[in-house]
């Protein structure tokens, strides 16, 4: 591997222990990609918090940061973070944990990461949509996430350059300022090289959230796909949805649309000139066939609708806002809108906190039911409007009945509290 | 019976020994597995029920979350890891979890490991030669 002096320093600890533990990862990393160097990164997004993964660790919490985040058995504090830095979606909602079911305990030891984070430079944020939050690199910039549909979205629409190296890879490039210069980094390796023509007609945003489920079960490994047919252009609140369930069942981290992502201004440029590898059809049988695979046919009763996945902006919570309006959610059900906290002041302001509140429902932020992990454990049947939380709540719910629809079609069901 | 040989870059060294558990279409980052306990939950999975500890997984790539490291990483952990790992290429989402276990792995193979080996096989990997070695048959 081509190291720069820099880098040799910093390898050598003249910038720090810290430093020098997190770039060693970075080139162990770039070595099992057999990646030639590395490049600088100029942003992180960070997976941040006492998520449920670090507590089965039972460390306290900077032994828990360097061994689950920098890979290192000594304690390291987290510090100088090297790039901009903002965190991803927490474990909780940071101001709201009491209602959500989180004890003081829980909400303390959250609270003590957070200002290790901060500390060392990092934003608290605390969303899966930082594209809408300040967090916006432009095309050929470099960039780590660890949200896998936030990946697909600024390397589609923007040509920013991020792979999908995990949580760990991501904090040691925060601390590094580097990454391994290998996959989407290199411009000449963006190319589509599968075609799926989509025959479905997709309009609503439950329509591509179904089309991006399919698409990442369909598509072999190590793949771009390129979306093609005669369908409306999706809007962004479109795209971000069939991203986060194409990102749910497929590896993929970069998904053109012909006539839409400036990569794929054309057919042919999609595919830089080259044949595809594949041609893969979505049929209407397709997307009813994820639609049952999501939704369970037991009609009945329900007691937790949870919407916002990826978190809802401030324009999807006025619908939820109009469509509450003067009704009232059944007592029986929790409904949970999910969205990040600088959306949710706008939401204040806009009075449609309130309606919310009034009709019975709760705006929270930084978190959705995959991270808290917080639903009823007795309840017969739970509703969610995204394919991301129902596929991955699915090993989760046991004999409870999962249902996955529209945002009005949830939200519809929260005030019947029930599923028909 | 022969040994069969599948030769390929070693990605980390180490040498280690295990039943194989092989799915074309890998498991998904997020709720496919329980990391305290090692076992495979994703449903309708090829290898729901399995369990990853001491296994080595022969994979395509990897899907679903970039949590796919972290999870593998707090199995480890708790002592039901995998042993070693081997895919026929990388991507980032299985290089990132290879550098996170800093376990054996082997890539770039000369043979399609999904043709050759079974899970269940019990397998050793070389991950200095590069080298995968398919000792027993299931």
């Amino acid at each position: 591997m081509i190291l720069t002096d820099v880098e040799k320093a910093i390898l050598d600890g003249k910038e720090g222990t810290l430093k020098q533990k997190a770039l060693e990862f970075i080139v162990r990393y770039a070595k099992v990609l057999d990646a030639e160097k590395l490049c600088k990164v100029t942003k992180a997004h960070l997976f941040a918090g006492a998520h449920g993964y670090l507590r089965t660790v039972q460390r306290d919490v900077d032994n828990t940061i360097s061994l689950m985040h920098f890979c290192s058995e000594e304690t390291l504090p987290i510090k100088n973070i090297a790039c901009y830095s903002q965190t991803d979606s927490g474990p909780m909602d940071p101001d709201q944990w009491e209602i959500l079911g989180f004890t003081q305990e829980e909400s303390r030891e959250n609270q003590e990461y957070l200002d290790r984070y901060l500390r060392a430079g990092i934003h608290l944020v605390g969303s899966c949509i930082p594209y809408m939050l300040g967090f916006i690199p432009t095309r050929g910039e470099h960039y780590v996430s660890t949200e896998s549909h936030a990946i697909i979205f600024m390397n589609s629409l923007w040509g920013a350059c991020g792979n999908a190296d995990g949580i760990e890879a991501a904090f040691c490039s925060a601390v590094s300022g580097r990454t391994p210069l290998w996959g989407n980094h290199i411009m000449d390796n963006r190319k589509g090289n599968i075609l799926f023509h989509i025959e479905s007609k997709p309009q609503t945003i439950s329509d591509w959230d179904l089309v991006g489920f399919t698409v990442g079960k369909k598509i072999p490994s190590f793949s771009i796909p390129v979306l093609n047919g005669s369908f409306e252009l999706p809007d962004s609140e479109r795209m971000r949805s069939s991203f986060a369930s194409m990102a749910t069942t497929g590896g993929i981290e970069l998904c053109h649309i012909v006539g839409l992502t400036p990569e794929a201004i054309t057919l042919s440029d999609a595919f830089g000139g080259t044949v595809p590898k594949d041609a893969i059809t979505i049929t209407e049988k397709d997307i009813s066939e994820a639609q049952d695979f999501l939704c369970s046919g037991n009609l009945g009763k329900i007691q937790f609708v949870s919407l916002g996945c990826p978190h809802y902006s401030i324009e999807q919570i006025k619908k939820v806002a109009d469509f509450l309006s003067n009704k009232k959610v059944h007592e029986e059900v929790e409904l949970q809108i999910w969205t990040a906290a600088p959306i949710k002041s706008i939401a204040d302001k806009c009075g449609y906190t309130s309606i919310i509140f009034k009709a019975g429902g709760k705006l929270v932020c930084g978190s959705c039911p995959i991270l808290t992990n917080k639903w009823p454990r007795n309840a017969s049947g739970i509703a969610f409007d995204s394919v991301k939380q129902a596929n991955y709540m699915k090993p989760r719910t046991g004999s409870t009945n999962l249902y996955y629809g529209s945002m009005e079609k949830c939200l519809e069901a929260a005030i019947n509290g029930e599923w028909d | 019976m022969t040994i069969i040989f599948i030769k390929g870059r070693g990605a980390i060294s180490g040498i280690a020994e295990g039943e194989a558990l092989v799915a074309k279409e890998s498991f998904q980052g997020d709720s496919a597995i329980n990391f305290e306990t090692g076992e495979i939950v994703q449903k309708g999975h090829i290898l729901e029920g399995k369990n990853l500890a001491g296994s080595i997984l022969v994979l395509a790539g990897g899907r679903g979350s970039t949590g796919w490291s972290c999870r593998l990483h707090a199995a480890a952990i708790n002592g039901v890891g995998p042993a070693a790992m081997i895919f026929p290429k990388m991507d980032s989402r299985t290089a990132g979890a290879a550098a996170v276990l800093n376990i054996p792995v082997v890539t770039d193979l000369d043979k399609d490991p999904f043709m050759e080996i079974n899970t269940g096989d019990l397998l050793r990997i070389d991950g200095d030669k590069g080298i995968v070695e398919i000792v027993q048959k299931n």
